[in-house]
């Protein structure tokens, strides 16, 4: 088994991103960003019923207007659609605004259907089937082990709750779509995506190609979150279009569009009865839960993962325990994974459960945690968190802050895989005037892939990351796996370490050089001659592992007046191996926090039950973190060499929501329990808000 | 977006000729060009109206200073002197938008923006503002939405300079029929409470060209509570200004924001305030006064306790 050096030079430093310069001065080509000759700009017609009977669409008239070159319709012959967004038809034409003209002029014959996009209104029998075949709500799937209606009677302490949350949706700064040009040679298409090698195979599959004719490229893209592993409609319509049209076509979907027919994380209605014995162990868990992952309720969602099930009681061991779970479909776009696909929720609802606990046993919510808790590691992070956060001094009885403003902590935790794929290959080119070229068939999401293989490269070869040219986002580069699951830093970091290895051994074997490294490195190169030396390898055992924890502390005010809740400081303890580049960790930390932030007090896509629609598809009503928002953000990696790279970017979002809620409920004394955690919520919480009669819905 | 034509006017007499019977005056263009974006508005043409220096001024005064039109928000908030002056005004422009927003958007355009309602603002639905035949949010989320309304509409008025002229009683000068009218900022916003299609009482053609601000009132304050902490919409704003004697509030005028489709201002809680202690029990019955008759909806009863108490802290601010 291979082992990093125990003396390293470059890895565990703070390396900047190589391609930083490059992303800020705009150098950095993103699938938008692609200029070819006789570009067309590609735009989608979508249903504007949620749920109807499409029996005709026409294209005709799109066809003749100015500027069109190409329109397709998404399925040929009668069909239903099943939410407001569903794409039925395109167009390629010369401009924006020629497209939206087309747009408005193909016909579209539709019988509407009875629609409902409300979870509570989707359960019930009567309401419209969103699949005919199936009720909307299935019998909960049932786990039980122990004996759970026995346990209660040997509890000291018992607590029940209902914790929800709501559908948020993935928006990455770069919208979902691409470039695609269809030649007789094959398809070239420039996709924003996590997975070239699956978007590829996707296109192939679904225009009937050789995968073989089509070539994926992603150089830079910017987010996905768990959204972007297929080619998604767009993507083939923009193929299909290219094809038509004889011309490459430009499709990015707009900020409206995010919102409706490329995913989402599910809702959850939790309810939890939790109980333990005096000492504080748990004792006897008794959990059901529905959400909606839309229209992919009940059916597989694109990518898997995206379902609305949660792995409950999280990170605990309950040894007397119940769990029924199910999904309700609505009228609404499906689920996609999002980042940490059900932890960030079951984080919530546990971990409420769990500060509710502790209030009844009268224990310190972080020493319930430790006895309760498996994970070694996870047990030192809460120690070293505690005292760098100062919980025993911040920490008090719920309520008991003085004044309108009040003060609250809170703490909750992560788990995680986040091992690597042993498919992963690559290659490394040095060339005689010395520079290396690393070939990598993986993407990057943002985390900073370039940098981990530059680092990696580095050390192996004793030169300086600035010296690696890293080539990622190709299909034409030996392939790696798809970016989800955090699987991509030990993934690359293990294959980057073979490449180069085998590359220095036939380096110097080639050129007599008994060690080629550092200084020695320019001259061994050129005694290459004039061939380059090119080398392949793959994922090396020994270099990685997986299972991380993570520790989350977060410190809130709330003014109790206005409802209004103020992150002040968020300390993050988390461990994730061998720690490649302590500043693209950081940045991941950065990133999971805010996202957490988003989720805890922001976001919520919200869905009119009398038209269907989405009312709030943009930035100005689905609400994200701004700076403002965004508190001091204290890090604390645990850094263990021994135990390889392993993967941190979604574990680091897994807790950040949890804690606030915890702490909001810390701070006030009462608990609000469902995210976002908005003024209104919280007014409601204290009691404050007159009740009025019930609408008539 | 659909084609329209641009024209650009160096004067109000032909600005007012060049927009014809279908256009609209462009200035900072935050709101109309979303509007045409999500195809909510019609344009057959635009008139570009910033270069008409004449509205571009900030003119201090003894008694009034006025502010034209086209002042940026961003100018609002940096001038040294009206934020000694007007502290209330201030404070409203700084929460507008993001500072990039702040950059471009006009006094005239904060004025006259319309609805933020979700309904109004969705392509695909035609709601009563939009002259459909219903108001959705009344059984629809309504969380943004108002607490008083004199029709069936109930969008808020959402400018929060609005609100902080009102409390600090400016008068809107505008350009009518070939002269030159004076408004409150009542009369600004009276046709909004009435009509449904309405967002304010301006008529096409109406260019607003400045308002007035008295300078009676030495104290004033505005606050708002949103959900986010910057570049955010307000849940309820809260204007105050008043005349500080011996402790004791003379001239007061307060005014809320986003709980009607016109600045919200009760008579009877501007007079009782009249020659009161500034202290939190009398900021308390204020709110009670200004409170009293609100009708809250499903989802937005929470901006009655956070009206009180944005009420309570506006007024008790004007004494800091």
């Amino acid at each position: 088994m291979a082992e990093w050096p125990t003396q390293p030079k470059v890895l565990g430093t703070r390396v900047p991103r190589v391609d930083g310069p490059a992303k800020v001065s705009g150098q950095a080509r993103y699938s938008s960003d692609i200029q070819l000759p006789g570009l067309l700009i590609g735009m989608i017609l979508r249903s504007r019923w949620p749920a109807a009977r499409i029996l005709r669409i026409n294209l005709d008239k799109a066809r003749k207007m100015p500027g069109i070159k190409a329109a397709v319709a998404v399925q040929e012959g009668p069909r239903i659609v099943r939410f407001y967004g569903e794409e039925l038809a395109a167009v390629a034409g010369v401009s924006r605004e020629a497209c939206e003209d087309a747009l408005r002029v193909i016909e579209v014959e539709a019988e509407p259907l009875p629609f409902v996009v409300r979870e509570e209104d989707a359960k019930k029998p009567d309401a419209p089937r969103v699949w005919e075949q199936a009720p909307n709500m299935p019998p909960p799937r049932v786990q039980e082990t122990g004996n759970v209606d026995a346990a209660w009677a040997e509890c000291a302490a018992i607590v029940e709750g209902f914790y929800t949350t709501s559908v948020q949706l993935h928006h990455p700064m770069e919208p979902h779509g691409g470039t695609a040009h269809w030649t007789e040679e094959g398809l070239t298409a420039w996709i924003s995506t996590q997975g070239i090698a699956s978007v590829r195979d996707g296109l192939a599959g679904a225009l009937r190609l050789e995968q073989s004719k089509v070539r994926v490229i992603t150089e830079y893209m910017g987010g996905g979150f768990g959204s972007k592993f297929g080619p998604g409609v767009e993507g083939i319509l923009a193929a299909r279009l290219s094809r038509e049209a004889g011309a490459p076509v430009r499709l990015m979907l707009s900020r409206f569009e995010e919102s409706l027919a490329v995913g989402n994380r599910p809702s959850s209605f939790q309810r939890i009865k939790l109980g333990a014995k005096a000492d504080g162990t748990l004792h006897v868990f008794d959990y059901e839960n529905y959400g909606t992952a839309g229209i992919g309720a009940g059916q597989a969602t694109e990518g898997g993962g995206g379902g609305a099930d949660l792995p409950m009681p999280y990170i605990y061991q309950v040894p007397n325990r119940r769990i029924k779970q199910t999904a309700v479909a609505v009228n609404a776009g499906s689920a996609r994974p999002f980042r940490a696909p059900g932890h960030p929720v079951a984080s919530f609802g546990m971990e409420s459960a769990m500060d509710e606990l502790a209030v009844k046993l009268g224990m310190d919510p972080l020493e319930l945690r430790i006895k309760n808790d498996p994970f070694e590691i996870r047990r030192r992070e809460y120690k070293i968190g505690a005292e760098r956060f100062g919980w025993k001094e911040k920490y008090r009885k719920p309520g008991t802050s003085p004044g309108p403003v009040k003060v609250g902590v809170g703490v909750a935790s992560a788990t995680w895989g986040g091992g690597g794929s042993r498919n992963t290959r690559g290659e490394v080119q040095i060339n005689p005037d010395g520079t290396v070229e690393v070939r990598l068939g993986v993407q990057d999401i943002g985390t900073g892939t370039r940098t981990v293989a530059a680092v990696v490269a580095a050390e192996v070869l004793g030169l300086k990351p600035e010296q690696i040219h890293v080539k990622i986002g190709d299909t034409l580069y030996p392939l790696g796996p798809g970016s989800g699951g955090s699987v991509t830093a030990p993934s690359v970091a293990p294959t980057v370490f073979d490449v180069c290895t085998r590359a220095l051994e036939e380096l110097q074997k080639q050129t007599g050089v008994s060690d080629a490294r550092g200084d020695n490195w320019k001259t061994a190169c050129k005694k290459l001659g004039v061939n380059p030396l090119t080398v392949q390898g793959r994922w090396r055992e020994g270099l990685s592992s997986s299972g991380v924890g993570g520790v989350q502390f977060a410190e809130v005010a709330v003014d109790t007046e206005t409802g209004l809740v103020t992150v002040k400081k968020i300390l993050v303890v988390q461990d994730c191996g061998l720690v490649v580049d302590p500043l693209t960790a950081e940045s991941q930390v950065n990133g999971g926090v805010i996202m957490g932030i988003g989720m805890a007090l922001y976001e919520e896509r919200v869905m009119d039950w009398q038209t269907g629609l989405v009312l709030n598809p943009n930035y100005e009503t689905y609400k994200l973190p701004s700076i403002a928002d965004v508190p001091e953000i204290d890090i604390i990696l645990l850094n263990m060499p021994e135990r390889g790279v392993i993967g941190l970017g979604e574990p680091v979002h897994i807790p950040t929501a949890a804690a606030i809620a915890n702490a909001v409920a810390n701070a006030i004394g009462v608990r609000v329990p469902s995210l976002p955690i908005t003024p209104r919520k919280v007014l409601t919480a204290l009691g404050q808000v007159p009740v009025r009669r019930s609408s008539a819905t | 977006m659909r084609p329209f034509e641009y024209v650009t006017a160096t004067s109000i007499e032909t600005a007012r000729q060049l927009l014809g019977a279908n256009g609209h005056y462009l200035a900072g263009g935050n709101d109309l060009l979303g509007r045409l974006k999500d195809d909510i508005t019609e344009a057959v043409r635009l008139v570009n109206i910033k270069g008409i220096g004449a509205l571009r001024h900030i003119e201090p005064g003894p008694d009034r200073w006025q502010i034209g039109a086209l002042v940026t928000i961003a100018e609002i908030e940096d001038h040294a002197e009206l934020r000694k002056i007007f502290p209330g005004l201030q404070q409203a422009a700084a929460e507008v938008g993001s500072q990039q927003i702040r950059n471009v958007a006009t006094l005239g355009g904060n004025l006259a923006q319309h609805s933020r309602c979700w309904y109004y603002r969705h392509r695909d639905i035609q709601c009563l503002k939009k002259r459909g035949r219903i108001c959705y949010a009344l059984e629809g989320d309504n969380r943004y939405h108002a607490l008083f309304t004199g029709n069936v509409c109930i969008s808020p008025v959402v400018s929060n300079l609005a609100i902080a002229l009102t409390a600090l009683d400016a008068t809107a000068v505008i350009w009518r029929d070939g002269q030159e009218r004076r408004l409150t900022m009542a009369e600004l916003y009276e046709l909004a409470w009435d009509n449904p299609t309405a967002h304010h009482s301006l008529r096409p053609g109406d260019l607003l060209l400045r308002v007035e601000i008295p300078t009676k009132r030495p104290r004033s304050a505005y606050l708002q509570v949103s959900e986010k902490h910057s570049f955010d919409w307000a849940l309820v704003s809260c204007a105050a200004a008043a005349r500080l004697e011996n402790g004791r509030i003379y001239d007061a005028r307060v005014a809320l924001g986003c709980i009607s489709p016109v600045p919200h201002q009760v008579a009877a809680a501007n007079q009782f305030l009249e020659g009161k202690p500034l202290e939190r029990d009398v900021a308390e019955k204020a709110a009670d006064l200004l409170l009293t008759g609100a009708e809250p909806h499903e989802h937005n009863a929470y901006k009655i306790p956070m009206a009180r108490a944005l009420i309570r802290r506006t007024l008790l601010q004007l004494g800091t």
